[in-house]
């Protein structure tokens, strides 16, 4: 009797829930289809999607994403598996580091940015290139909790010392282990962080704002400004395209666990 | 010149001295086994040789050739860890196959070393299977044939065998030693495991707290061990205080019972001496020209091929092995019994 009450609290409370997080979204769904007076439309997104300003932001968004899922990844996993491998004692410092980001508002954040390197001898906001270069800079750190933690878990899960070592018995050289044996047995955790990344770097507002990149967030905040149904729309694509990433994450999840040997477990 | 050389080497981590003034020459093709109790050093000896580890001091040389510094890629020596260490991404041949891709390797030629390879630990039809789609006594087999495939001048083992069951064990160290022999290839092998030790090796390297307590043959180790350590950490060993009553006829005296050491007493002169004789030299009863003693039966344990007595005799537990036959005649606990041995079969350490 008391594990069936207990089941319909559980029931009630998972209701409540998802009523808590779907109602607001199903409301911007279904305001999102009314720009046309009288009838469900999907003109809100046409004439986003149609809006030569949405795509170039977005390009550049998509684009900054795929260098900073790049740079982090050339930072992070070489780094991660020297902890790993050489320097254990202080994963907990580093552990600490990368939660940075959470602690320190990124509003601050971007100040630091703009007053260390908006003026001599290292000034990066003269030209849109440079700029790019910072902004790529600051997604990286942003990133950081979220592709730490992703390859962090992928080396827990596999014996980083000993193979590197049987491996480097059969007369492989650090870059070949990295490549051949490391990599190949992260793929998931790496796939993970990157679409997490990427995904941050898709909705992230205050960096493009404040440095004056045209990214899609500020742009979505500028067309919140001037118009009704579109921002409605912007936000069910944005939304659309977290869950995109979030379902990628999931499937190739989901092929590691097979005998495929996705994750080579 | 001996194959494989390693001259006062010595090892140290952070001020704690893990090796010390380690000496062992092997020859080609000999198969060496380091044995000793965990945090005696017998793995940092091994990772010196492998190179995941420099010595603090010392050298190390392989085929006349100074390998105390060579990184461990550099060396052509093949590994085989307690934990298999085989590629979870790859597929048995592709791991077996590794060294020789890493080694620049024609794809046919890979191809044909693999074969053989699979063939040697016959796992011919296993070639396509993941790691994870083996068992442990495969897996192991796998990275002992990708140890091999680089046809390395040395084979290094690392407790091969501890992570699988008995049975496999058993059956996997006879393959150990049929490929090695057949192979002619100088190994190293670690293990903490007397057995294995003994009944693999060449010659065993017995290991305690970083230093060698002793290297012969598994005959000369369990016969003749030199020290104290040995005797107790191989095999089964009683061991006896008494007091000497004739330096010169080599007698001794337990409690109010005299024993012939079989030896004269010079060298044991100014320490405790003890006497010290294996289970399965002493069998119950009496008998003339050899030494006999008497107590009475403690307890009585059966370990399958045999069983094992416990007498008290002046105050110590004497262990006696005996065969177990199904007409074996035992005696109560708590019954007095005679034991015998023979003169030779005891020693004073």
């Amino acid at each position: 009797m008391k594990t069936r009450r207990l089941n319909l609290w559980a029931l009630f409370w998972a209701a409540a829930g998802l009523l808590y997080f779907f109602l607001p979204m199903y409301g911007t769904l279904d305001f999102s289809l009314r720009m046309k007076k009288g009838v469900l439309s999907l003109l809100a997104y046409q004439v986003v999607l149609s809006d030569p300003q949405f795509l170039a932001s977005f390009r550049y968004s998509a684009l900054m994403g795929v260098i900073t899922v790049i740079v982090s990844t050339i930072i992070f996993l070489p780094t991660i598996y020297w902890i790993y491998l050489r320097l254990i004692k202080i994963r907990p410092v580093i552990e600490i580091i990368t939660i940075l980001p959470f602690i320190i508002p990124v509003i601050v954040y971007v100040f630091g940015l703009i007053r260390t390197f908006g003026r001599p001898p290292l000034q990066l906001t003269l030209t849109p290139f440079k700029t790019d270069i910072l902004i790529t800079a600051g997604y990286v750190v942003l990133s950081m909790p979220y592709m730490y933690r992703a390859i962090d878990v992928g080396m827990r899960s596999i014996d980083v010392r000993t193979l590197t070592e049987a491996a480097q018995s059969l007369g492989a050289g650090w870059h070949q282990i990295l490549l051949k044996v490391i990599v190949p047995n992260l793929r998931i955790a790496i796939l993970s962080g990157a679409l997490i990344t990427f995904a941050l770097v898709m909705g992230e507002l205050i960096l493009g704002d404040f440095l004056v990149r045209p990214a899609l967030g500020p742009y979505m905040v500028q067309v919140g400004r001037d118009r009704a149904y579109e921002p409605a729309a912007l936000a069910m694509l944005s939304y659309g395209l977290t869950w995109l990433c979030l379902g990628l994450i999931q499937l190739v999840s989901k092929g590691g666990t097979s005998q495929q040997q996705l994750t080579g477990r | 010149m001996a194959f494989l050389e390693l001259h006062h080497v010595s090892k140290s981590f952070q001020g704690s001295v893990a090796v010390e003034d380690f000496n062992l020459n092997a020859d080609l093709g000999e198969f060496v086994s380091f044995l000793g109790p965990s945090g005696c050093g017998k793995t940092t000896t091994l990772r010196m040789i492998a190179g995941f580890e420099i010595p603090t001091a010392g050298t190390i040389t392989l085929d006349r050739q100074d390998l105390t510094f060579v990184p461990p890629n550099k060396r052509n020596v093949g590994m085989v860890f307690q934990s298999y260490a085989l590629f979870p991404n790859m597929v048995v041949s592709d791991n077996i196959g590794f060294g020789l891709e890493i080694a620049g390797k024609q794809k046919s030629q890979i191809a044909k070393r693999v074969a053989e390879m699979l063939t040697l630990i016959h796992l011919e039809d296993f070639g396509s299977r993941y790691p994870n789609q083996l068992s442990g006594g495969q897996q192991q087999r796998v990275a002992l044939a990708r140890a091999l495939a680089i046809q390395p001048q040395v084979l290094l083992l690392d407790e091969p065998l501890s992570a699988l069951d008995a049975k496999i064990r058993l059956e996997l160290r006879q393959e150990i030693r049929r490929i090695q022999q057949q192979l002619g290839i100088t190994t190293i092998y670690v293990t903490h495991d007397q057995e294995e030790a003994l009944s693999l090796s060449d010659r065993v390297v017995v290991m305690s707290e970083g230093k060698i307590e002793q290297i012969g043959m598994p005959s000369e180790i369990y016969n003749y061990p030199k020290t104290e350590f040995v005797a107790k950490f191989v095999g089964q060993i009683n061991l006896l205080p008494v007091e000497m009553v004739d330096r010169e006829k080599g007698l001794v005296k337990v409690g109010e019972q005299l024993v012939h050491a079989g030896q004269t007493l010079d060298k044991v002169n100014g320490h405790q001496v003890r006497l010290a004789v294996r289970p399965e030299e002493l069998n119950p009863g009496f008998r003339e020209n050899a030494n006999n003693l008497t107590g009475k039966v403690e307890a009585i344990t059966y370990l399958g091929s045999i069983v094992r007595l416990r007498v008290e005799i002046e105050g110590h537990s004497v262990s006696l092995d005996m065969f177990n036959e199904r007409k074996l005649q035992l005696p109560n606990v708590g019954s007095p019994l005679s034991i015998t041995f023979p003169v030779d079969a005891c020693w004073l350490l």
